[in-house]
């Protein structure tokens, strides 16, 4: 009946990205094409915006991206409470929001696993390629490690997860989770992210190829539907970002790990 | 579908866990290194602009609440102002009418005086004049019976009677009388 249509054994699921083609031996993936395309993007929107604030001419469309910044920034100015390290952490959490919800709106495009080239569909959003959400997770660990040495010193970033066990049996132990925690809460991080696109990516697929020619129909509401989960994946990433950011700097003297897993949890329960 | 589980249970027979879930160690330090010239970017060129609209609108917003603030404070001093010109301005009034009242008062009072005074000055002069009168009358009259007399006298004992002497005993008569 939709022989015509494309059908269950067309479609190809792949958990990798995969390579379109390759430049002196460096695999060009279709998640990478998607990415710059996003990045491009989201650097044309930047543009037009300050382009157009530094001359102070207003119309909707800058508001809406001053006001959608002024809310993010206020944020992380809020959850972090040392100032300066607020505004150092701000242009990593509002990169990785604004380049996680372009790529993730990139899976909307039409023509996802239609258009291909060396037989690979050139559209796969890069939040879909386990590599981007997982370097993107690493970079935010570098960056709450370098700023709790900062903050706390060395010694004292150490002393966060190794403790005497003679001294303080219960506190090594509570450092000894806050090791795994840590090793959890960043991979959770990126997985999340991972796990959240490249499903919407195949639920998009399997809907436009269960209902067919309804699909006209029917595919509009999946796509709002995705567009949202996009919004709310991209600001988790960001707030778990600032949050594991000030956990990392308040807990100098009295660590709290019910509170922070509390906040973790919250959060989890509110996706 | 099948092609793709087949795919990935191909893939994760052969190299390791990491290939077969798609992590290529160059394309992640690609894409780390990409996202890191974005946050650059983001953080050299796209913050600063923001933030610094953000910081104005802020500062303008505390400057138009301070503004709003001192222009109640000054409409209310105005207006307290006013009203203290007001009050001035009525006591100020209510003294000048009552300064012309008391002096229209004493000004009439002072008139009413001078007619009284001037008055009675006519009416003392006319009093002296009368009397004035009455005295010449009188001595007139007195002067007229003399020579009466003297006629007369004249007529009842003769012509020989000196004139000088009639006076006199006319006159120590007519005292004689009175």
């Amino acid at each position: 009946m939709f022989n015509s249509f494309a059908s269950m054994s067309d479609i190809h699921v792949s958990v990798s990205a995969q390579t379109v083609f390759e430049i002196a031996g460096f695999p060009v993936t279709n998640a990478l094409i998607t990415g710059a395309l996003g990045v491009a993007v989201l650097f044309a929107i930047f543009g037009y915006v300050i382009y157009k604030v530094k001359r102070g001419k207003y119309n909707r469309f800058v508001g809406l991206v001053q006001w959608c910044f002024e809310g993010m920034f206020g944020q992380v100015m809020d959850v972090i409470p040392d100032k300066k390290i607020a505004r150092q952490v701000a242009p990593f959490a509002l990169s990785i929001f604004f380049v996680m919800l372009a790529s993730y709106w990139m899976s909307i495009l039409p023509g996802l696993d239609s258009i291909k080239y060396n037989d690979v569909s050139i559209l796969r959003s890069m939040a879909a390629d386990l590599n981007f959400p997982i370097v993107v997770s690493i970079i935010v660990f570098v960056m709450v490690q370098i700023l709790a040495i900062r903050t706390l010193g060395p010694i004292g970033n150490l002393k966060r997860y190794l403790k005497n066990p003679l001294k303080d049996p219960i506190g090594a132990f509570e450092g000894l989770l806050e090791i795994v925690g840590e090793v959890s809460r960043y991979s959770a991080l990126a997985v999340r992210m991972f796990g959240n696109c490249f499903a919407g990516e195949i639920l998009l697929l399997l809907i436009a190829i269960l209902t067919s020619y309804v699909s006209v129909l029917v595919l509009p509401l999946f796509l709002l539907f995705e567009l949202f989960i996009g919004f709310v994946q991209s600001y988790v990433f960001f707030v778990l970002t600032i949050i594991f950011t000030s956990l990392a700097i308040e807990t100098h003297g009295h660590p709290k790990p019910d509170h922070s897993s509390a906040d973790i949890k919250n959060l989890a329960q509110q996706e | 579908m099948l092609g793709s589980l087949y795919s990935f249970a191909q893939a994760s027979s052969g190299d390791s866990v990491f290939t077969s879930i798609g992590i290529d160690w160059k394309i992640l330090i690609f894409q780390g290194v990409a996202f890191l010239v974005l946050v650059f970017v983001i953080a050299k060129w796209v913050m600063p602009p923001l933030v610094k609209a953000v910081d104005d609108r802020q500062k303008k917003i505390e400057e138009a609440t301070e503004a709003a603030t001192q222009a109640e404070k000054n409409a209310k001093k105005a207006e307290e102002s006013t009203q203290s010109k007001l009050d001035e301005a009525r006591q100020q009034a209510a003294d000048i009418v009552a300064t012309a009242k008391q002096e229209a008062n004493a000004q009439l009072e002072a008139s009413e005086q001078r007619a009284e005074q001037k008055a009675e000055a006519i009416v003392t002069n006319a009093r002296e004049q009368i009397e004035k009168d009455v005295i010449a009358a009188k001595k007139a009259l007195h002067n007229e019976t003399i020579e009466l007399v003297a006629l007369a006298t004249e007529k009842v004992v003769g012509k020989t009677v000196d004139k000088s002497l009639d006076n006199k005993t006319i006159s120590e008569a007519l005292k004689e009388v009175r």
